[in-house]
């Protein structure tokens, strides 16, 4: 029984670890701007797609976790530039503050139809990253891991502490809280505001990246697979309460277990209870696990 | 004035429109003669690995017989338009009503989803115009129509209750605790459903049920109940027919897998790999030791190569093939109801697959009878017939 349980856990967890890196992305671009990508899910997409062609290809994993980091650090700068910032410039002309939701997605659909011109409309296997079958498990006390799925816990925490680090430790981090709290006043101080606000935004796609190529060998590959990561991520960064990494964290790893354990009690409805019980744990904390129920989270 | 002036051309234009609409209409309502027979083909081509290696595998089946018709002498010509339905239900009934309206074709056949099957059928057996529907295999599609005389819905494919039947026979007889493991999509619910209904029927139950939406990723959960309720045959009616495998080797359970007649899909075996496939039991409709059968795969092979997959799934695109041409073919013109009448008395059959010379009656429109339907099994890579 112990072993089932662990079993369970040890594989929501994985799922988890997916959810809080594209989750991660989200946060970081909603905590410097109060904006965040729509499309964050349909960036995972084209970076499993890519990362696919390339290992079939016979690129090595790391060279292709590279390329993949470069295309989507690319894509992220591009959103920034084209879907965000302009709206900014045309104020309320642009459609009033909420406008960013339409153009991220927008963005998001464009992306979609691209991966179907170029991969086809089907779903696709991509290969393992470091092992020729499917079937590389490592027996740890009685529970069965993938070593794709050690390296997701071990990435994901990694990636994680590094952001902890650059946010609350580092140069950059400061300027992103500072841009945050108040865009003119950072100015004043030497903050460079719009190079801060691209980076986020490339930082956050690079993130959607890391999910894209640890997610592809797990999952099936085909360009609608986006949204439900979207939707699963933008659900785990309010628990997070969108405004503490550590939150973040917390709240993906729950999501990813509640997932497998509600699999497994009533596996008919499996999707559904974590949804549901995010609605009801906004009901109670609208402001998420570690938000501060301020007037501006920011 | 101005606006009098304006009201004038408004009412030209309106004239214009109507007239060339007109025209338009009288154009596409001429209908090809004779010699030139439209034959309407949905198949999902895009969507999910194993949808698409059904809807192109019969299609190369259709393809291969219209060469061999024309190769023969056939009088008619006949023209294939084919759709992608990309296993969307909406997209292929709309794609049929193009077929009738636009294409003005006489005769339909298609496609993968059941679900796809059942929503379009309704509308050719209302517009008169036959089909034979395949790879589809859910029981109902004709029994539905079967008492509206005449129905215009035919079938050469795989038939769900058959072989579940056969695998139900088999499993109970062979194994103490059977599991099912079914997707929550109407497919899978409509099988779990035949499936718990047919183990009652044999005085037994099943020893767990579990479900799995059609988009999940992971099912360690599912196979982990199937494990401790002790399932030593897990009956697999998900479409995507790889994912339990991959559960299996981390919670070290190794039960027998049976399943829809998909698994016997090349693809199944390149995903899931060799040495996890081995042993597992599906429905089959074709036995390639039967030297006919061994002929076409001969040729298939040589015609598409490394396309070409899925021998019996071609074979009964084939066969369907070879009955719509034969039945244009004697029906002699373009009228879909000779051509449905042509198609029911149709004859003289040479069939790839069990389907017999005269495969069709009033009471019957099934290619496949329950008896052609055998349990078939992985074994070193190739299916062969379980015994």
């Amino acid at each position: 029984m112990l072993t089932t349980f662990l079993q369970i856990l040890v594989s929501g967890l994985a799922m988890g670890a997916i959810y809080t890196l594209t989750a991660k992305g989200l946060f970081i671009a909603h905590l410097a701007t109060h904006r965040l990508n729509f499309g964050q899910g349909d960036f995972l997409m084209i970076a499993a797609f890519i990362s696919m062609s390339l290992l079939l290809a016979g690129l090595p994993v790391i060279l292709t976790l590279l390329v993949v980091l470069v295309a989507l650090g690319l894509l992220g700068w591009a959103l920034e530039r084209f879907a965000i910032r302009p709206l900014d410039r045309l104020g309320a002309r642009g459609g009033g503050a909420y406008s960013w939701i339409l153009t991220t997605a927008g963005a998001a659909l464009i992306l979609q139809n691209v991966a179907e011109l170029i991969w086809g409309k089907s779903a696709q296997y991509s290969p393992p990253l470091f092992s020729s079958g499917r079937d590389n498990v490592i027996m740890i006390g009685g529970v069965g891991l993938f070593v794709e799925e050690i390296l997701v816990l071990v990435l994901s925490a990694v990636v994680v502490a590094l952001f902890y680090w650059l946010l609350f430790r580092s140069k950059w981090g400061r300027a992103v809280y500072a841009v945050a709290f108040n865009p003119e006043a950072a100015a004043l101080f030497g903050v460079d505001v719009k190079r801060t606000v691209v980076l986020v935004f490339v930082a956050a796609s690079m993130l959607a990246g890391v999910s894209g190529v640890l997610v592809g060998p797990l999952v099936t590959v085909h360009p609608h697979m986006g949204l439900i990561f979207t939707i699963k991520a933008l659900a785990v960064a309010s628990i997070g309460g969108f405004s503490n990494p550590l939150g973040v964290l917390i709240g993906g790893l729950l999501f990813g277990v509640a997932e497998a354990f509600s699999n497994y009690f009533d596996s008919s409805f499996g999707d559904l209870y974590p949804l549901l019980f995010i609605l009801a744990f906004l009901v109670v904390r609208p402001s998420g696990l570690f938000g501060e129920a301020r007037k501006d989270v920011r | 004035m101005k606006k009098m002036e304006k009201e004038e051309s408004t009412v030209m234009r309106r004239i214009l429109l109507g007239a060339t609409l007109l025209a338009l209409g009288t154009l596409g309502a001429a209908r090809a003669d004779a010699e030139d027979v439209k034959v309407g083909v949905v198949e999902g081509l895009s969507g999910p690995p194993a949808i698409v290696d059904f809807g192109e595998s019969y299609l190369q089946g259709i393809k291969l017989a219209l060469e061999d018709y024309k190769k023969n002498g056939g009088k008619a010509g006949i023209e294939l338009i084919v759709y992608d339905d990309e296993a969307n239900p909406q997209r292929a009934v709309s794609l049929v009503q193009r077929l009738l309206q636009n294409d003005r074709v006489s005769a339909v056949m298609g496609t993968v989803s059941s679900g796809n099957v059942m929503a379009f059928a309704p509308l050719l057996q209302r517009a008169q115009v036959p089909l034979i529907a395949g790879p589809s295999i859910a029981t109902n599609i004709t029994t539905d129509f079967i008492d509206q005389k005449p129905s215009y819905i035919f079938r050469c494919s795989m038939v769900e209750k058959y072989q579940i039947d056969k695998m139900l026979d088999w499993g109970v007889k062979n194994f103490d605790k059977v599991g099912l493991l079914h997707s929550t999509t109407g497919y899978g619910n409509f099988a779990a459903k035949a499936i718990e209904e047919g183990m009652k029927a044999r005085g037994q139950e099943l020893e767990a049920v579990e479900a799995a939406a059609p988009g999940v990723s992971d099912l360690t959960p599912q196979m982990i109940r199937l494990r401790d309720a002790g399932a030593g045959l897990v009956l697999n009616f998900h479409e995507s027919f790889e994912l339990p495998y991959r559960a299996m080797p981390r919670i070290g359970y190794t039960p027998v897998v049976a399943g829809n007649w998909g698994l016997s899909s090349q693809k199944v075996l390149d995903i899931v790999g060799r040495d996890a496939i081995e042993g597992t039991v599906m429905g089959q409709a074709l036995d390639l030791s039967d030297p006919d059968a061994a002929a076409f795969d001969k040729r298939m092979r040589e015609v598409y190569g490394s396309d070409y997959r899925w021998p019996v799934v071609a074979a009964l695109g084939y066969d369907a093939g070879q009955i719509m041409f034969k039945a244009i073919d004697q029906a002699g013109s373009d009228d879909p109801k000779a051509i449905r009448d042509a198609i029911e008395a149709v004859d003289g059959i040479d069939a790839v697959s069990a389907t017999p010379a005269k495969p069709f009656s009033s009471s019957d429109h099934e290619c496949l009878n329950a008896d052609d339907v055998f349990l078939g099994v992985w074994r070193d890579g190739q299916v062969v017939q379980l015994n």
